[in-house]
């Protein structure tokens, strides 16, 4: 499939190098008071969009990096941050 | 006269009323209208339809049919569904093409062996015909199967299931559509559900690009999409992961593989069609999108793993590769739910690429759901509620990193 990803320190790689990491559900909730909903919203839950999201990868078959990439699930493009309202 | 040739559904013009609206003619959705018309004695229900029935997991699937799964919540679902094939050609009048070869899954290791002794156990206690077969036994079925300890992952032994096999795929979106037809079910295509209408706490009306329904009942069969219809929709978040899942056909050989065989170690499974194509998948690009592309990555692994276990097809080609949607979620086993969190909502989602061998079973209970109201027992471990208390189905164990999870 079409998928090129930019790792932050390698540049322009081969999609089938790297992992997906999950959508970017904002920071891990705090123990103290997690309730099962709350966290199997974290650990389970999509929202499945159709379009432009934040989401994890890892660099896995190179320098190892996680980070944040915008991607359309339509087209496996990534997205410059400009063009995210 | 004779060549006067009937359409297998009607397609009238829509209402703007219906007892039942389903959307999504896939397989679930014509299966539920089908069985809310024949068993339940609703035949006012609209099956909406966003493309042409079969455009999606419907018309893209291999057509695997078996009952060998792991968990005793599972097995009695696919159980029937099996059961169900003959009878259905029957009262459909129509050919589904069952072909009972049975399936052998291939063990590489001590460990798939471990998992296959505990599979084949299930399977017997629930009454389904599976067994362990040794390496031999494996050759003894399929004669071209390479047991020496030349491939990468020679062949330990494996689980042989005679009742499995294949069944047409299009046959049943043809059939169930045309029974459904019969009953006085609506089907419209190439008209797709916007919005759904909710007044205290009940579903009243759906939204399609052809106007406003009303209705009291609403199902989303949506398949691969229904997820972020949900989400969109009714604002539900689901435990799902869209993947692209990829298949591909060879040119039309002799015959050479009498059951479908499949494969954990390699990631592959194959059968040979009643053409004589080698058809075989079936792999996941495991990042969430909703492309259906194909890649030369995953040409290329099939073309090794097949010619590893098969040597005998070296040369041969592929024809046409295709792929499709699968809705993944972490225990690989579905989501079926109504009235929650909204009275007259039903969902039947979650199938990954299971969604065709178990559409009728599936069809059947959805059916008994939405004409009740209330869980019928076989459905009732299928909540989505079991992810949230921890109860998650041991459906994946078998299977290598699949779901974008792991
Ligand atoms: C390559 C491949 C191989 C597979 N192999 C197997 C196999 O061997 N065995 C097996 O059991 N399963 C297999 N599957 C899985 C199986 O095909 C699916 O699980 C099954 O098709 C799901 O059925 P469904 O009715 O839920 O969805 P679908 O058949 O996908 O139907 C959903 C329908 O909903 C429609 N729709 C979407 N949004 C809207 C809207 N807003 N309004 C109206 N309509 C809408 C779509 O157009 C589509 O026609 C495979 C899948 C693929 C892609
Ligand atoms: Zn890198």
């Amino acid at each position: 499939m079409a998928l090129s990803l930019t790792c932050p320190i390698c540049g322009l790689r081969n999609g089938y190098e790297f992992r997906f990491g999950g959508a970017d559900k904002g920071p891990r909730p705090l123990e103290e008071g997690l309730t099962p909903a709350q966290w199997c919203a974290y650990a389970h839950l999509n929202t499945c969009v159709a379009g432009v999201q934040l989401e994890w990868w890892n660099h896995k078959d190179g320098c190892g990096t996680w980070f944040v990439a915008r991607r359309d699930t339509r087209s496996n493009r990534e997205v410059p941050k400009e063009d995210v309202q | 006269m004779l060549n006067q040739r009937k359409r297998l559904w009607d397609a009238p013009p829509l209402k703007s009323h219906y007892d039942a609206v389903i959307i999504g003619g896939g397989l679930h959705g014509l299966a539920t209208a089908y069985f809310l018309a024949t068993r339940h004695d609703i035949r006012d229900i609209a099956v909406i339809e966003k493309r042409y029935i079969g455009y999606g997991g419907a018309g893209r699937n291999t057509a695997i049919v078996r009952a060998n799964q792991r968990t005793q919540e599972n097995v009695p679902l696919y159980k029937e569904a099996l059961d169900l094939w003959p009878v259905l050609t029957r009262e459909l009048d129509f050919n589904l093409m069952f072909y009972n070869c049975g399936n052998l899954n291939l063990a590489h290791s001590e460990a798939a062996l471990k998992a296959m002794r505990l599979q084949t156990a299930t399977a017997q206690f629930h009454g389904v015909d599976s067994q362990l077969v040794t390496p031999a036994e494996c050759k003894a079925l399929i004669p071209a199967l390479d047991i020496s300890d030349r491939p990468s992952y020679p062949i330990l032994g494996g689980m042989f299931h005679p009742p499995g096999g294949i069944v047409r795929h299009d046959a049943v979106v043809w059939g169930l559509a045309k029974g459904a037809s019969r009953k006085g079910v609506r089907i419209h295509q190439g008209v797709e559900v916007t919005g759904i209408g909710v007044q205290k706490g009940k579903v009243d009306s759906v939204e399609t690009t052809l106007g406003r329904i009303s209705t009291p009942r609403v199902l989303n069969a949506a398949g691969a999409y229904s997820a972020a219809l949900a989400n969109r929709l009714m604002g539900i978040c689901l435990p799902i992961s869209v993947l692209t899942i990829q298949a591909m056909v060879t040119q039309p050989l002799k015959p050479l593989l009498d059951h479908v065989i499949s494969s954990g170690g390699y990631h592959i499974y194959a059968n040979q069609t009643l053409k004589g194509e080698i058809a075989t998948g079936a792999h996941m690009d495991r990042w969430p999108n909703y492309t259906t592309q194909t890649s030369a990555h995953y040409i290329k692994h099939q073309a090794e793993a097949l010619t590893d276990l098969l040597p005998c097809m070296r040369g041969v080609k592929f024809m046409r590769t295709w792929a499709g949607l699968a809705d993944m979620t972490p225990d690989m086993a579905p989501i079926m739910t109504g009235n929650d969190p909204v009275e007259g909502y039903y969902q039947d989602c979650g199938w990954g690429y299971f969604g065709f061998k178990s559409c009728t079973v599936a069809g059947k209970y959805m059916a008994q759901y939405m004409a009740t109201g209330s869980c019928p027992d076989i459905l009732l471990p299928f909540d989505q509620k079991r992810f949230e208390a921890h109860r998650l189905m041991g459906e994946t164990a078998a299977l290598v990193s699949y779901s974008a999870d792991n």
